[in-house]
């Protein structure tokens, strides 16, 4: 038990990592457009299945707006940051992009949500 | 049977937000295409301009999203009063109400706004009681006065001006409600974007009566009536706009041009044409019903997104949320 404790603290401590479990209630505003999963079939928005590591544009069931494609097609990864960069706002990284979220400007909410998206 | 949400009266308004118009003036740009002239109005950067009202006036409301605020442009001069809606704000739709004020759902608190048309005071209700986050979306008023609207957290629900009750309910099938509409009989109805329906509200219970359409998940986002109280419906998922008639219970399907539409709006005008958006073609899309035609009006800026439209006699309008610019299209007589 004690090992398991001090293998936890040292995670936390090394890369960052929350102990706690998500608040999965901070995804409840995007579920109205994306699914967490690949078989949820067609929603308004793609699905968000393993975002983080995950390509731009990268759900292939998913026409994305051009600005997502031209970001696709210069390689560009949603890494931790680069999500919560476009999180905090969304149109000022992509302009042009077809999401009509606005800001998410409260830091708590944007790592809520990176939680529940797979940043931890 | 659909749990009733919330049932609260909001004993006052809240304390309204300090006033703040900052005057300016947006640049216009004029050009033409199939005999139309198409105005754009620089309105401001980083406001993600989108739902527009316009008011008798001549002077057009629109939201600004992006940075909290709901603006009143005057396209006379170019004139723009900025109101700052308070703390957090993200206003999604905006109508002019019987009472001459901008009535506004407003996201970001989670509240139905007001803004006086004369000093341009703020007045909130919350939703209180119902969802802490109901995605507020669009509104309308019926003709006795009261205000219907969405969330597409999953919500319908009703705002009586005169005695400040709210009443929200769940709506079928959770998340999705979105656009709204009144129709010239008084029969309100709204499209459910996730739900892929049509719906009536029974306006003494606020029991919605749900209509399919025949395209299946077809991501219902707008709706607007003509005037024959025939329901006109953008629908995001299948590209195609869609045409209900109450009357006879029949529907009638055009896919918009393109190998992949993706129709986000509709406002049908005085001359019950239907205006479009296009978001895959990046441009607003003009049908006129008695032709059964299509004419294209590609923005000049790329991501233009147009997420609403509105309009007057002859003039259709809408917010370019891509470009922070207001457009006009209409026909001028020679």
């Amino acid at each position: 038990m004690r090992r398991w404790m001090v293998a936890t603290a040292l995670m936390v401590a090394a890369g960052g990592v929350r102990a706690e479990p998500c608040n999965t209630a901070a995804f409840e505003p995007c579920r109205a457009c994306h699914a967490l999963t690949r078989d949820a079939g067609q929603k308004p928005g793609p699905q968000l299945a393993g975002l983080v590591g995950r390509k731009v544009a990268g759900d292939p069931a998913f026409d994305y707006s051009p600005a997502l494609r031209g970001a696709r097609d210069k390689g560009d990864v949603w890494t931790r940051d680069r999500l919560e960069q476009f999180l905090a706002d969304p149109e000022a990284m992509y302009p042009g992009q077809w999401m009509g979220s606005p800001p998410i400007r409260d830091a708590r909410r944007r790592a809520d949500l990176l939680c529940v998206l797979g940043g931890r | 049977m659909r749990r009733r949400h919330l049932l609260a009266l909001s004993a006052s308004a809240l304390a309204a937000p300090a006033l703040i118009t900052q005057p300016a003036r947006a640049a216009v740009e004029t050009r033409e295409q199939h005999g139309y002239r198409i105005r754009t109005y620089n309105v401001r950067p980083g406001s993600g301009s989108r739902d527009v009202a316009c008011n008798a006036d001549g002077t057009v409301w629109f939201c600004g999203q992006r940075d909290g605020t709901l603006n009143l442009l005057d396209p006379r001069d170019g004139g723009l009063k900025v109101v700052n809606l308070g703390p957090g704000a993200a206003p999604h739709g905006v109508v002019i109400g019987p009472d001459g004020a901008a009535w506004v759902t407003e996201g970001g608190q989670n509240a139905i706004a007001r803004v006086d048309p004369k000093d341009h005071r703020v007045q909130l209700w919350k939703l209180n009681g119902g969802p802490s986050y109901a995605n507020l979306n669009t509104l309308v008023f019926d003709k006795q006065g009261t205000l219907w609207f969405t969330g597409q957290g999953g919500v319908i629900g009703r705002f009586e001006p005169v005695t400040e009750k709210m009443q929200v309910w769940d709506a079928p099938r959770g998340y999705g409600p979105y656009g709204i509409a009144l129709t010239p009989q008084g029969t309100i109805w709204y499209v459910s974007l996730a739900g892929n329906y049509l719906a009536e509200i029974d306006r003494s219970t606020g029991a919605p009566r749900i209509v399919e359409p025949p395209t299946p998940q077809q991501g219902a986002r707008r709706v607007w009536s003509d005037s024959r109280g025939r329901l006109w419906i953008s629908e995001w998922n299948s590209g195609n706009v869609s045409m209900h008639d109450p009357a006879n219970g029949g529907w009638k399907t055009w896919k918009l041009p393109g190998e992949k539409p993706r129709c986000y709006s509709v406002y049908v005008d005085d001359r019950d044409v239907a205006w479009l958006t296009d978001f895959a073609a990046n441009a607003i899309v003009r049908f006129d019903p008695a032709t059964e035609t299509f004419l294209s009006f590609p923005s000049d800026k790329s991501g233009a997104n147009v997420r609403q439209m509105a309009g007057r006699p002859g003039e259709a309008w809408g917010g370019e949320s891509g470009t922070n610019r207001i457009v006009v299209i209409d026909k001028p007589l020679a």
